[in-house]
């Protein structure tokens, strides 16, 4: 098969992929899919050269004329489609592109027609894709790869071979130069083969193989999770100092409604521990249950009925930004009532931690509502309070600790009476009387507290943390150590909390009768080192860009595409809303225009009648008029020309090449006429048709005439002649 | 096309004298229409002369014939002032530069001096005359003949002035036959006297208004520049073609375009007008030998570097 037919075929059945795609994938009305259907299998039986059927429907060509007005209407019926019959972006759009696909199919004339057509088919397929997820799709879709392949290297060897009269045309000859005979070999068969199973088997590798979202395969720090001791089931004092020394980023907290809230301290709640051995801390309430969801994605920490009787304070709203850790851990500002994000399911212990059923692997987005809880007025007076023993064994535990500790922690609470108040005094007695440092030798204390309260008098948070539990709990206040994060580094160009592994922090909860568990720190607020300085007001910024960075491009999904998509639906139905009514609103006048006119001819008015139809006829005149005269020619002149120009020097030259195959080589010294005359010389039998093309290729290019479609043919048709005449005898 | 037949017709006028010589006449018709002077140089007696008188006469224009002569002065050519007893003041009496064709005969038989006279005339066709400026007459044409450098009694003409010529054309001797005709004809007048005017002056003017639209295009353009440089670049000369030469070979290939019935150049146009607009605007330089500013040595180094210019495609 010659590369041209080949050309034309592929590319029919590369349309007709497409089309078998849109019509199983969308509800295409009858018309339409005949319409399509047959003129695919007509233009394809014309590309097999079925030599009957050309003759045929050369006969009844329309001419270029009509196939616009014929596209200007489909136009406009597209806008009546959208606006009116289906009243939808996607299917409107699939019928005007099948009306457009057959208006091209019967236009193949040029190279570029071919173009239009494979454009036309690559948005087909992309609709089809769009709405099917349909086993058949795979099929189609493979089809359309394969005619593809076919197409682009078809398209590319033709235009290799063939640079002038680049018309694979339908209508006319299929063969224009010798070396467009050319045929298609069993090697470029199965070249051409190849490629497709090729291309198709790299796609399925990177579909695979290469993460698609929120996970850089590669990326720094990767694979792992940041490791962030001190969030497990055991915390051994002494295991969070090493960590709040790494400046490496856990998370970004954005507050949306920060404004009001006076948080210079904000508490990022991780997991609650009831036990101290006097060495380390343990929750031994780590059964967890799962979440309720409701509704999808958003989980629901503390049910409405579990707080009603309480205060409630001001709702937190926060949208976390979590790197991987090594953690199931989910932090959250003290105490969680909602947790919504892309999770598959969300646990949760007694002591009101959250947790993932495993380590995430990748950045985690998720948005969290908490409260605060306010100290009840009650409790600020001494209330009696009688804990239930299992509560007690679990928050009134103490290790075997020494008497010095008891001693302490009474002559601390001497004075207080009620709970809360024995808790401020010992908060403020710790972050009074003792001094914050990192610098602790790591060597292993066997009385790690003893030695923090009584001789040493210096530690950080797990010690204060640890004291003033251990202390409440000697006066017989129930409390428990926290161990999660204290946010410091306010972002105010992105308005986010920026966490740091450094930010790792313990703190306590204490219970009180009314209010429940209230948080409270004895560790002394550590003056920032980090100045506010131009430097880091930069890093901040750039902090910020990357936050947006992640938050609209790796974390883009599926989900956020449908939502553009629905988007994009809900603001056509506006428009079109907006368009039918001031459309309706502008055609009112000429509505009432025609119902008073249709009761005037009710009356017997004709002479009216006449006169209006004749105005009708009049302007349909004028329209017919304007197309067929085409004053607008006139600025399409230098365009048109100059594609008549081209056309005509390519044309020139495959005479040259075609001439220099016989050894009559024009120099590029010799003008066309010199040339000629040269030709006429050694091969008199050209000398007409190359004095043809001559002529016509002079008044193209040089004249930049514009030469009307007889006189391109007839420098195609010297140049087919050319092809036929008897060699130049030497 | 009704300007193509009046310009063959011109031809045609004019060859009804100048026998078997129509590329010369062509030469002459493309001067014209380009708004060019023309330079006929050859030896005596070829019909140099009668050449520029048959092209006065197929126009209906005025014709002045200055014969140049070693004695002649810059008034002889431009005219004087003379002072006029009756008004009491000096008057202008225009020289034979007032007219529309001017044949300066022999032109290198005069002294430097009063070649020069002709150039002001010749580029600004305006002459001045004692702080006044008179304008000449339009169309206005110099067709100056002048003998081979080698003869007796010449004064080259300064490179200036022979820049100002839009070509240099040789007539040559007619063939055997030609001249045969020539002595046929009725010796009682002579043969230019009986020709008739086919153009008017008007004619003439809207003639070299429709030349200027004649398109090139723009790789011709650069085609036409491309010759130009070749000239400036080649070791052959020590001068090349001046941005005014450049100038007179784009209008006379847009002439000979028109002469021949077409509104757009061709690269031939170009390519056979390069050595007769070029020729005499360039010098030989001296590592070329004796036969310095020669007629056919120069339009033959022209030939050889236009063959050299690669044309578009």
């Amino acid at each position: 098969m010659p590369f041209n037919q080949a050309l034309c075929l592929s590319s029919v059945l590369l349309a007709a992929a497409a089309f078998i795609g849109l019509a199983l994938g969308t509800s295409l009305p009858e018309w339409l899919l005949l319409l399509t259907g047959t003129s695919l299998i007509v233009t394809l039986l014309r590309a097999l050269a079925v030599d009957r059927l050309r003759h045929l429907l050369d006969r009844i060509r329309l001419s270029i004329t009509a196939w616009n007005i014929l596209t200007v209407m489909a136009f406009v019926g597209f806008w009546v489609d959208l606006l009116w019959v289906s009243a939808d972006l996607l299917p409107a759009g699939v019928h005007f592109l099948l009306i457009l696909m057959v208006i091209k199919l019967f236009n193949l004339d040029q190279r570029r027609d071919y173009l239009h057509l494979y454009a036309i088919s690559l948005m087909a397929i992309l609709g089809s894709a769009a709405s099917t997820t349909d086993l058949w799709y795979l099929p189609v879709f493979l089809a359309y790869l394969l005619m593809g392949v076919w197409t682009l290297l078809l398209y590319q060897l033709t235009k290799e071979t063939d640079p002038g009269h680049n018309v694979p045309s339908l209508s006319e000859g299929l063969v224009t130069t010798p070396r467009g005979r050319q045929q298609i070999t069993p090697e470029l068969f199965w070249l051409a083969n190849g490629l497709a199973v090729g291309a198709l088997c790299l796609t399925v590798l990177i579909f695979f193989t290469i993460p698609r979202v929120s996970a850089g395969f590669g990326q720094k720090g990767s694979g792992e999770g940041l490791r962030t001791s001190g969030f497990s089931e055991t915390v051994d004092l002494g295991m969070i100092g090493p960590v709040k020394r790494d400046p490496g980023i856990v998370m970004r907290v954005e507050l949306p409604d920060r404004t009001g809230l006076q948080l210079d301290r904000f508490y990022l709640r991780g997991m609650a521990y009831d036990r101290y051995d006097g060495k380390s801390w343990t929750t031994r309430l780590s059964h967890r249950r799962a979440l309720a969801e409701s509704p999808a994605g958003t989980f629901t920490v503390r049910p409405v009925s579990a707080r009603s009787p309480r205060p409630l304070g001001p709702i937190i709203r926060q949208t976390i930004l979590l790197e991987a850790l090594d953690t199931t851990v989910l932090f959250a500002a003290p105490y969680p009532e909602s947790i919504s994000g892309q999770f598959l399911a969300i646990q949760s212990d007694p002591t009101g931690a959250i947790y993932l059923p495993f380590p995430a692997s990748a950045r985690l987005e998720y948005t969290v509502h908490s409260r605060p809880t306010p100290i009840a007025p009650a409790d600020l007076q001494f209330q009696p309070a009688v804990y239930t023993e299992v509560f007690a064994q679990h928050f009134l535990q103490l290790p075997e600790s020494s008497e010095r500790v008891r001693v302490l922690a009474q002559e601390i609470t001497q004075s207080k009476t009620s709970a809360y108040e024995k808790a401020q005094a010992i908060e403020a007695y710790l972050s009074r009387n003792y001094r914050y440092s990192l610098d602790i030798s790591s060597a292993v204390q066997t009385r790690p507290l003893e030695e923090f309260l009584f001789e040493r008098k210096t530690g950080y948070c797990e010690h204060y943390a640890t004291a003033m539990v251990v202390l409440l709990r000697n006066v017989g206040v129930p409390a428990r150590l926290v161990t999660g994060f204290l946010a410091t580094e306010w972002n105010e160009y992105g308005n986010y909390y920026l966490v740091r592994q450094r930010d790792a922090h313990a703190w306590v909860e204490v219970h009180l009768p009314n209010s429940g568990w209230v948080t409270m720190d004895p560790t002394p607020a550590v003056s920032e080192t980090v100045g506010d300085s131009q430097w880091f007001a930069v890093s901040r910024v750039i902090d910020t860009l990357r936050l947006r960075w992640n938050r609209f491009f790796v974390q883009y999904n599926a989900a956020d595409q449908l939502a553009v998509v629905r988007g994009l639906k809900e603001g056509t139905t506006v428009v079109r809303d907006r368009a039918w009514s001031s459309l309706s609103s502008l055609l009112a006048p000429a509505g009432d225009f025609a119902g008073k006119l249709l009761s005037r001819v009710g009356e017997g008015n004709v002479r009216l009648t006449l006169g209006f139809l004749s105005f009708i006829a009049l302007g349909l005149g004028l329209v017919i008029w304007l197309v067929q005269r085409k004053p607008w020619n006139r600025w399409r002149y230098s365009s048109a020309s100059h594609r008549e120009h081209v056309v005509i020097t390519q044309i020139y030259r495959n005479v040259l090449k075609q001439i220099a195959r016989y050894g009559i080589v024009k120099t590029e010294h010799t003008t066309p006429r010199e040339f000629l005359l040269v030709v006429g010389n050694q091969w008199e039998a050209a000398g007409e048709s190359v004095s043809t093309i001559t002529e016509l290729y002079c008044r193209g290019r040089f004249g930049k005439a514009m030469l009307t479609q007889q006189e391109i043919d007839l420098a195609y048709q010297s140049l087919r002649q050319l092809t036929l005449i008897d060699p130049p005898s030497r | 096309m009704k300007s193509t037949q009046l310009v063959s017709s011109i031809q045609e006028n004019i060859a009804r004298v100048i026998k078997g010589k129509s590329r010369v006449i062509e030469l002459t018709v493309v001067s014209l229409l380009a708004r060019g002077h023309l330079l006929l140089e050859d030896v005596p007696g070829v019909g140099k002369t009668t050449l520029a008188h048959s092209l006065a006469r197929s126009l209906d224009c005025s014709f002045k014939r200055i014969q140049f002569t070693s004695d002649l002065l810059p008034s002889d050519i431009v005219g004087v002032s003379i002072f006029n007893r009756q008004k009491q003041g000096f008057e202008f009496v225009p020289g034979p530069i007032f007219a529309n064709i001017v044949l300066a005969d022999e032109i290198n038989r005069t002294t430097p001096k009063t070649q020069s006279s002709l150039l002001e005339a010749m580029s600004e066709a305006q002459i001045s005359v004692d702080n006044q400026t008179y304008p000449l007459h339009q169309p206005f044409m110099v067709i100056a003949t002048q003998n081979p450098a080698e003869y007796h009694g010449t004064f080259p003409l300064p490179e200036s002035q022979l820049d100002r010529f839009l070509m240099r054309v040789q007539i040559g001797y007619p063939s055997p036959e030609e001249e045969r005709k020539v002595l046929e004809r009725p010796q009682s007048l002579h043969p230019a006297e009986a020709l008739q005017p086919v153009a008017t002056a008007q004619d003439v003017l809207a003639l070299q208004q429709q030349v200027d639209d004649v398109l090139m295009e723009d790789s011709l353009m650069e085609y036409l520049l491309a010759i130009i440089l070749a000239t400036r670049q080649s070791d052959l000369l020590s001068l090349g073609v001046s941005t005014r030469g450049a100038l007179a070979l784009s209008r006379a290939a847009k002439a000979l375009a028109f002469v021949r019935g077409r509104a757009y150049c061709l690269p031939d146009d170009i390519k056979e007008l390069a050595p007769a607009v070029l020729s005499h605007r360039i010098m030989v330089s001296r590592s070329q030998g004796l036969r310095h500013r020669s007629f056919e040595q120069s339009e033959q180094i022209i030939q050889d570097l236009v063959e050299s210019v690669p044309v578009p495609v």
